[in-house]
């Protein structure tokens, strides 16, 4: 089986060309001018070809909340959105915590979806903080990093004894952080807004005291940690320093932190659909994670896709659960609020969405069109607007605050392993 | 009078102070019907009031309810605790079941701050702020506001001090909003940890010594003070906090003589206000139950006969 892309710009993150690319089976295996007869051709003239977009970051809510995403529903929404290759987090119900989960559910992804699902392991037996995971079982069933996402290892020990634990089997922790009882009863940024509505706030030390936490951790033990959804100016500074001193430390951003303001909570009279955490910042903390983007201190964009039924996102904002789906926009929102604005160029863009991604799990042969690698592409329209609308959510839930958004940048075809496993309609 | 446009009376942030100088001439009003012989206007005849409180409640709800009454609505109470509703009854159902009542106005007390907007949502009635979460209690701060401009004549240039737990305080919130509107200066005086994070940049002055605060004062508001809130660190002890923001006798030497001392109860003695302070404090907080009556009724009637779109149009 032979797929011709003809006549796209290829872009990678370190190079664009203009050119053909032949891909027999799963692999590229020509880049450059293809003559000679093809089984489907795919016409990209004027549209650019990028490498499939890595996630690093999702809640698939499977095992537990399948009425709010399963494997299938989520891999089509990542398809849709360009990505090939996604993790999932543990914070599931039972919790992703042992080699029999981890294998069901790449089990499970591997028939019914479309594209590679990677789960994250739990670091913690039930993500209880207490003890830890077999790691060597979790690596061995197909993990690549352990999390317990939705909540930081809150004791100190614990993490110090996981970071040096997980060394033997070269396995990535990613670090949630906050400092719980900093945040207490929190439920958005503390500030001004916060004062004014006489909402709980969160102080963002919250966070930018565990990432000094982990990363003095991760310097002391020579040990490797990627920090997930940086959103205040204090980690990112915190981080620009370890990383100029040395220290093993890698961290991602999401989409709502360089586009979304608590501004927008109160705008949007603080219904759920804007409930985060960590909270939305305030204009500093934007312009400190474009920066941080800019400047290479963060180095990669995930979704933190995290899907909820529209009965708990209606509670009140007290009680409403965080986090929005992204899956869907997560490119386009990079390109609007990025790209267009000139903070990144689009190979940048690629290298905070693809490469770095594939770096920092180890996935080789992914990340970068290169001959002779998986054929994981995305051909992609940067020149139509479109808007997000709940009618068109190929994801179970719908909690997002940017239904309604006008965005620009948009998948046609996403190919994984030569396949196209999503076509615009 | 112009035609009153607000559909609901949310809070006092989204007030002007045209429209609660308008509630003030008719609480004005009102407050003269109750010595009539018959205490009842027919202003919301064939009305039906529905008090929906989610948080309990006694001196608020009776104010309410007496309010609608006067004004011949059919006055309708409902009591729903927060933990039935955790019982898988939503707040959004318990609207929408009261909504095939047809009622014309909801006046609602909740725990959750800022929420009616996203609730106004799911009714077609008008809707009055009666106390949500730590956000507003508008009424509240309205007859504040008139007890003081009766007393005061105005309200422009008063030093207005609010003692207490600012940070949790609903009444604290519209009342800084409300005096700011008419040009008042609103100072807060409490424990740092009581005080909202960045208070100062709404344009309140922040006090942590009382007896600093104290002499400036035109009117001093007091707040309850929830004693479970030394439980999580605000402060130590109630004794402690006595000692540092209780209005005593001594304390009371320092104010001005015609300082107006308002409390919207109910007061927990020998805390916020010494008790050897009840004889002389008693009258005005029975003026501010009063007042409080004739407000409420104001309120009542703005949004019950409002001219509605469809009215305007023809």
């Amino acid at each position: 089986m032979k797929l011709a892309i003809r006549n796209g710009r290829i872009v990678n993150h370190d190079a664009e060309i203009s050119g053909d690319i032949l891909i027999e089976d799963s692999r590229i295996i020509k880049i450059g001018k293809i003559n000679g007869p093809v089984d489907e051709e795919i016409d990209a003239a004027g549209k650019y070809v990028l490498p499939g977009l890595i996630d690093l970051h999702t809640h698939l809510r499977t095992p537990g909340r399948e009425d709010e995403e399963d494997l299938s529903s989520g891999s089509a929404a990542a398809a849709k959105g360009g990505f090939t290759t996604i993790f999932c987090m543990p914070n599931t119900d039972p919790a992703l915590d042992n080699e029999g989960l981890i294998r069901w559910v790449i089990e499970q992804s591997q028939q019914q979806g479309l594209i590679d699902i990677f789960p994250v392991g739990a670091i913690s037996k039930g993500r209880t903080g207490r003890e830890l995971t077999e790691f060597g079982s979790l690596k061995k069933a197909g993990c690549r990093a352990l999390s317990d996402d939705g909540d930081s290892v809150g004791i100190t020990s614990l993490l110090r004894r996981a970071l040096e634990y997980a060394k033997m089997f070269d396995l990535l922790l990613v670090s949630h952080c906050e400092d719980a009882a900093l945040s207490g009863p929190g439920v958005m940024r503390e500030g001004v807004i916060s004062s004014q509505y006489g909402m709980a706030g969160i102080c963002p030390l919250s966070e930018s005291l565990i990432v000094f936490r982990d990363i003095e951790l991760a310097r002391y033990l020579n040990a490797r940690i990627h920090l997930a959804h940086i959103s205040t100016r204090q980690s990112i500074d915190i981080i620009a320093r370890a990383k100029q001193e040395g220290v093993r430390v890698t961290c991602e951003t999401a989409p709502h932190y360089f586009s979304l303001t608590e501004g927008d909570v109160e705008r949007n009279n603080f219904h759920g659909n804007w409930k985060v955490n960590p909270p939305l910042g305030d204009a500093r903390d934007i312009e400190a994670v474009r920066q941080g983007l800019k400047t290479g201190v963060i180095d990669c964009i995930a979704t933190d896709h995290a899907p909820h039924s529209q009965e708990e996102k209606n509670l009140p904002f007290e009680e409403a659960p965080c986090g929005f789906i992204g899956l869907e926009w997560a490119f386009s929102l990079g390109y609007t609020h990025l790209v267009k604005k000139n903070i990144l160029t689009l190979p940048q863009l690629v290298e905070k969405m693809s490469f770095n991604p594939a770096r920092i799990m180890g996935l080789t042969g992914r990340g970068h069109i290169v001959e002779g690698s998986r054929a994981d592409l995305v051909v992609v329209d940067l020149e139509t607007s479109w808007r997000i609308a709940a009618e068109t959510i190929v994801s179970k839930s719908a909690n997002t605050p940017f239904l309604g958004e006008v965005v620009q940048g948009k998948a046609l075809y996403t190919i994984h392993q030569g396949k196209v496993v999503y076509r615009q309609t | 009078m112009e035609a009153w446009q607000k559909k609901h009376i949310l809070g006092i942030k989204e007030l002007t102070r045209e429209e609660m100088e308008t509630v003030f001439r008719l609480a004005g009003a009102f407050k003269e019907l109750s010595h009539r012989q018959v205490k009842k206007a027919p202003a919301l005849r064939g009305k039906t009031i529905v008090n929906l409180f989610f948080e309990n409640s006694t001196r608020t709800k009776i104010s309410f309810e007496l309010a609608g009454k006067r004004l011949s609505a059919d006055v309708l109470n409902f009591s729903a605790s927060m933990s039935s509703l955790n019982k898988g009854e939503t707040i959004i159902d318990t609207i929408k079941n009261l909504e095939s009542y047809h009622p014309d106005i909801f006046v609602i007390r909740i725990g959750y701050s800022h929420i009616l907007p996203n609730l106004s949502r799911y009714t077609s009635a008008s809707i009055v702020n009666a106390g949500d979460g730590s956000n507003e209690h508008p009424t509240q701060a309205l007859l504040d506001m008139f007890t003081v401009h009766q007393a005061k004549g105005m309200l422009e240039g008063l030093h207005i001090l609010i003692v207490g737990d600012i940070m949790h305080s609903r009444v604290a919130r519209s009342n800084i909003f409300g005096f700011q509107r008419f040009g008042a200066q609103v100072s807060v005086c409490a424990p740092p940890t009581l005080i909202p994070y960045e208070f100062s940049q709404i344009g309140v002055k922040v006090y942590y010594d009382l007896d600093e605060a104290l002499p400036d004062a035109d009117v001093i508001i007091m707040l309850r003070i929830q004693k479970e809130r030394q439980v999580h660190s605000f402060f130590p002890s109630i004794r402690e906090y006595v000692e540092n923001f209780s209005l005593n006798a001594s304390r009371l030497n320092s104010i001005k003589k015609d300082c107006l001392i308002l409390h919207p109860g109910p007061i927990n003695w020998d805390v916020e206000i010494s008790s050897c302070l009840k004889e002389r404090l008693h009258p005005l907080i029975l003026k501010q139950v009063e007042n409080g009556l004739a407000i409420r009724m104001a309120v009542l009637y703005l949004v019950g006969t409002r001219k509605r779109e469809y009215e305007i149009s023809d």
